[in-house]
């Protein structure tokens, strides 16, 4: 083959190459599964200020997985897990938890942590912190690392104890605990939380399953 | 050839003493001046070697390549050279040596502790979270704060799986194991805020286990022990 | 009398072959997802589902059955029921086995001439590379820029061990697996290996692997690294327990063929071919093989345990158990580090091999090169702790490994003193198996000082899990090993189909891959002196330049081996013709023709020299 051919048949190579890894890529990115953006809605009373409101379940047959609780409807959930806010904002977020809890097993997240105040409103009392022999979850959210402000939110949410029956979607569960904090908002970008009392497969650290799958345990909150 | 190993022997000495310090994280302990030093070291007694490999190599394409279309002739039949075995053999010997006693001594200043009663830190690795306690305080936290020119003992332990506790700007860094505790010490010996990170994978928020420290002058430090909330 | 080869040359097919005629690899993928879905059901069947290893449970009998499905389909039993039963195979038998008269059809088959083994191999080591690098594509691109824009952490965590593990296995088998079959049996002066079933079984052993391997990702993959640390691996998802499977079945594979190439070198070398006789590159392959029987076991245990763990809750790894994950660490240490030189020395001995032919002289110190491949295999075996450095777990050990490690520089060196002395004042043919060459050489300086620097204790407590690693050992794969095996693959082409690789598209190959893994790892040295630690899916703002660089560097690499692939596929039917012995070399391979017949020689050969006698009556073209 001469080399005007030679060149051809490289730069097709390249080219095709190329152009089939894009393509896979493409692919690749739009399966990637997305749960619907939970917006945070803007306040009517405060300027700079929004309200985003979740919840924990102990399985996933409410919230975003639909009616039979998608691939895992055993796995306790959060009720979303694309949340977005704007930046340089008071987010003020009420998480109503409907599971049931036990110890935690590092006793580190009992404080409630960088929000403002230092303190969360639990069932409508103010606390800085929470009995860690009966907590269902934890909303801890950090930030980009390295990049721009540090932020670091943790907030312990108690184990519900309630009775009152309460339907929603296809679970039956009891009355909530209402957890409320807020916290400000810097630059822009992704950041993750998740929750930090590990329940989820293995037996030593039990942060598979539920706690490491975005859609249950883990998810981003978008900063834009 | 000689000048070509000369020229790059030149550039690798000047890359090994200005290069370090600059493409490293400001060094901010005792450990990581002896770390930087280190490197210096090591890529100037590399730079000879390395120079040498590529002056050949370069000698060999310039010089000693077949030009031309029909099948080369044959080359000078040397199968053995006792001389050239022998003295690349000493050669390497002597500098991998030298290298290991540099090291050795590196390591016995760096694992020595000064005993002088360094500053306990415990460190809890968690999935995906790092936190602090400061045994004999009731204090907790989820940023490092470390008091300048004072010896501090980490000693490290994971709740889940096995993390890697690493202060880039200290040259400190061991794994948090699960059922263990790990220790290492240095002394902070320049003020600022440092990262802490994950150098282990450990799941989905690996990348996002970082988190600040901070080293504050003795009397700071104080200040700051002792407005932090108090936890059973 | 008619001799063999004339005999074979007017067959036909031949009559024999029972069972083997029918068996492909598309009735071994049936096989293998029968026996898989059999065993799938009665696991679910019989094990309780609320169990909490259930999962793991019914994928390990899943996998197995895989396995079982495979090897049956493939006709791997055939032989063994056969001389079970009585029946051992007849001329015929054996002849149809070879792949005589089948045309294309024997590489779909348990075919078991080495020669049609040595080109699935080939075919392996690109489909391996190739899975590789797309998954290496994906990695990088999400790292281009800071965050996560590509595809999110969870999706991006599971590509790396896959990565890392195909790419390792295309590594291992990548010059041993297509040259130490096809080459070095006639390098050897014999007929075929050994152990002709156990080469095809090896081959197709590694298929099922392979498959394992990649349905990893479909099940939800891994979120730690290629090493699956404990007590990590415990927390994983069912695709562990497909990566574990698919380890300890390549073990099979990898034993069996190592323990081939050493008898067949041992015991099956011609009249007059000493030791001292053979080819460099047997001697690096046997070496290899060797160093890799000792190392694998390692793997395939400490895997066996993991599995263990995860589906009969044992503790060998779990500390609130009494084990530790220090146990799983080391295990698999004294494996992996013995193993990157299972993969760098048939590398390097076919560059010794390939510089001695190109420069027309002897290799430069023959004894060097036998002594300092045998001295780095031996002390491969005492240095695994140093990928344990920052572990804890045993400081006062950080000594006596350092030292061990500091050590392997010297057998190292005597590489590049053989490779050196070997063109010095040669009459060096600068053509593509050179060109490549010489690319090694350029980077593996820059792979063993980087490994220096990483020995030392205080330096690897900084630099330890950062990209300055990622960067140093894709300096040895990369930079030198798979420029070895190009440069490998340049140099048999011709032999394996009687055409050159094409020399014009292997040059813009070698210089996009060259500049690229200058660009891309180089770049990586910088991200990770920074501060940059591995496997991380998005990172920190002051590592954006390096990485958006690297990302490039790493594109064209891509651009390289596509611009590859191209000259493989269209020289492969359509290449320059050259004849039996393009290069003019001396050893037995290049004295038969082209192709090669069935059982390579007409008459075996007698041998007087060895075949670094240029200048002589004894170069034949």
């Amino acid at each position: 083959m001469n080399r005007s051919k030679s060149l051809g048949v490289a730069l097709a190579s390249v080219l095709l190459g190329g152009g089939a890894l894009a393509l896979a890529g493409f692919a690749l990115a739009s399966a990637t599964p997305h749960q619907a953006a939970l917006n945070c809605v803007p306040s009517q009373s405060a300027a700079n200020t929004c309200n985003l409101n979740l919840s924990t379940f102990p399985d996933s047959l409410a919230g975003e997985h639909g009616k039979t609780g998608g691939d895992h409807p055993d796995w306790v959930s959060y009720s979303n897990d694309n949340l977005v806010v704007p930046a340089n904002t008071t987010v003020n977020v009420t998480i109503d938890q409907y599971d049931s809890g036990g110890s935690l097993n590092n006793a580190f997240f009992d404080q409630v942590m960088g929000t403002i105040g230092g303190v969360a409103t639990i069932d409508g009392k103010t606390v800085s912190s929470v009995d860690p022999t009966n907590v269902g979850h934890t909303f801890t959210l950090r930030g980009i690392p390295g990049s721009g402000k540090t932020l670091f939110v943790s907030v312990p949410l108690p184990a519900d104890s309630n009775t009152q029956a309460v339907t929603i979607g296809e679970g039956s569960y009891t009355k909530p605990v209402v957890v409320q904090f807020s916290f400000k908002t810097g630059a822009k970008g992704v950041y993750e939380w998740n929750c930090e009392f590990p329940c989820g497969g293995g037996r030593e650290g039990q942060f598979g399953q539920a706690m490491s799958t975005y859609g249950y345990m883990s998810g981003t909150l978008t900063v834009n | 050839m000689f000048w070509t190993w000369a020229v790059i022997t030149v550039a690798g000495v000047l890359v090994g003493i200005y290069a370090p310090s600059r493409l490293m994280p400001r060094s901010m302990s005792d450990n990581m001046h002896l770390t930087i030093l280190t490197m210096i070291v090591f890529t100037v007694a590399a730079a000879p070697v390395a120079a040498g490999v590529y002056a050949a190599a370069l000698h060999a394409l310039r010089h000693w390549t077949h030009k031309g279309d029909e099948v080369p002739a044959a080359g000078p039949a040397v199968r053995e050279n006792a001389t050239v075995v022998t003295t690349w053999l000493l050669v390497s010997t002597l500098l991998t040596v030298f290298l290991l006693i540099w090291g050795l001594g590196a390591l016995a200043v760096d694992n020595g502790s000064t005993g002088k009663n360094p500053l306990v830190i415990d460190v809890t690795g968690q999935q995906w979270v790092w936190s602090f306690s400061y045994p004999g305080t009731h204090v907790q936290s989820d940023q490092l704060y470390l008091p300048v020119n004072r010896e501090v003992e980490f000693r490290v332990t994971s709740e889940d799986v096995t993390h890697g506790f690493w202060i880039a700007n200290m040259g400190v860094q061991v794994d948090a194991n699960v059922g263990t505790i790990t220790t290492i010490h240095t002394t902070p010996d320049k003020l600022g805020t440092f990262d802490i990170r994950c150098t282990q994978f450990c799941g989905l928020n690996h990348a996002f286990m970082v988190t600040e420290g901070h080293v504050l002058t003795s009397s700071q430090f104080t200040s700051w022990l002792a407005s932090q909330p108090q936890r059973a | 009398m008619t001799t063999t080869l004339e005999a074979t040359k007017t067959a036909a097919i031949p009559q024999g072959g029972g069972l083997h005629r029918r068996l492909n690899m598309l009735t071994a993928m049936i096989g293998g997802a029968l026996f898989a879905w059999i065993f799938w059901f009665l696991a679910h069947h019989f094990l309780d589902p609320t169990s909490r290893t259930y999962s793991d449970e019914v994928t390990v009998s899943l996998t197995f059955g895989w396995i079982v499905g495979f090897w049956l389909g493939i006709g791997a039993f055939n032989a063994p029921f056969q001389w079970l039963v009585g029946r051992d195979n007849t001329r015929d038998d054996d002849l149809y086995l070879a792949g005589q008269g089948q045309g294309k059809a024997k590489y779909w088959k348990f075919t078991t001439d080495h020669k049609v083994v040595g080109v699935q191999y080939i075919i392996m080591t690109m489909v391996l590379l190739g899975a590789g690098g797309i998954l290496a594509m994906a990695i990088r691109t999400e790292l281009i820029i800071p965050g996560n824009h590509f595809v999110n952490q969870q999706v991006y965590n599971g590509f790396v061990a896959v990565h890392g593990m195909l790419m390792i296995l295309a590594l291992i088998v990548a010059v041993a697996g297509p040259w130490g079959n096809f080459v070095m049996p006639i390098m050897c002066g014999a007929r075929d290996m050994a152990f002709p079933r156990l080469n095809a079984l090896s081959l197709w052993t590694l298929v099922g692997a392979a498959a394992l391997l990649l349905t990893t990702l479909a099940v939800g993959s891994l979120t730690m690294g290629w090493v699956v640390l404990e007590p990590i691996a415990d927390q994983a998802g069912v695709g562990m327990d497909f990566f574990a499977m698919a380890i300890i079945v390549f073990t099979v594979s990898t034993t069996v063929a190592s323990v081939n190439v050493i008898c067949t070198a041992l015991t099956m070398r011609t009249k007059g071919m000493t030791l001292a006789r053979l080819p460099i590159f047997v001697w690096g392959v046997i070496i290899a093989a060797a160093l890799g029987l000792y190392a694998f076991p390692f793997f395939s245990l400490v895997e066996v345990l993991t599995m263990v763990d995860r589906t009969f809750s044992t503790s060998f790894f779990i500390a609130s158990g009494g084990g530790t994950g220090w146990l799983q660490a080391n295990l698999f240490w004294l494996m992996g580090h013995p193993e990157v030189y299972v993969i760098l020395l048939p590398s390097v001995a076919a560059l010794f091999e390939i510089s001695a032919v190109m420069a027309r002289k002897p290799v430069f110190s023959y004894r060097t090169a036998i002594a300092g491949m045998t001295g780095l295999a031996g002390l491969s075996i005492l240095v695994w702790a140093h990928h344990m450095f920052t572990t804890g777990w045993a400081p006062t050990l950080g000594g006596p490994f350092m030292l061990t490690t500091e050590l392997i520089s010297i057998p190292t060196g005597l590489f590049f003193l053989v490779l050196i002395g070997t063109l010095w004042r040669g009459n060096i043919w600068m053509k593509l198996p050179t060109v490549w060459m010489f690319g090694f050489i350029a980077n593996f300086i820059i792979a063993g000082i980087t490994g220096i620097y990483l020995s030392d204790i205080p330096i690897d407590n900084q630099l330890h899990g950062t990209m300055f690693v990622t960067a140093h050992f894709h300096y040895v794969f990369v930079g030198s090993v798979l420029f070895g095996a190009v440069s490998a693959l340049a140099f048999w082409f011709p032999k394996v189909t009687g055409r050159f690789l094409n020399e014009y598209m292997g040059r813009i190959s070698f210089w996009l891959t060259f500049i690229g893994v200058q660009v891309t790892f180089i770049a990586m040295f910088l991200s990770g002196l920074r501060g940059m630690p591995r496997r991380y899916s998005s990172y920190a703002m002051i590592f954006e330049h390096t990485n958006f660089i690297t990302t490039i560097g790493a594109y064209m690499i891509m651009a390289g081996m596509l611009v590859l692939l191209g000259a493989v596929i269209t020289s492969w039917n359509k290449g320059e013709p050259a004849g039996p012995n393009p290069w003019h070399a001396n050893s037995l391979e290049w004295m038969v023709p082209t192709p090669v017949p069935l059982e390579n020689f007409d008459v075996l050969p007698v041998i007087t020299e060895d075949p670094y006698n240029y200048g002589e009556e004894l170069v034949r073209s």
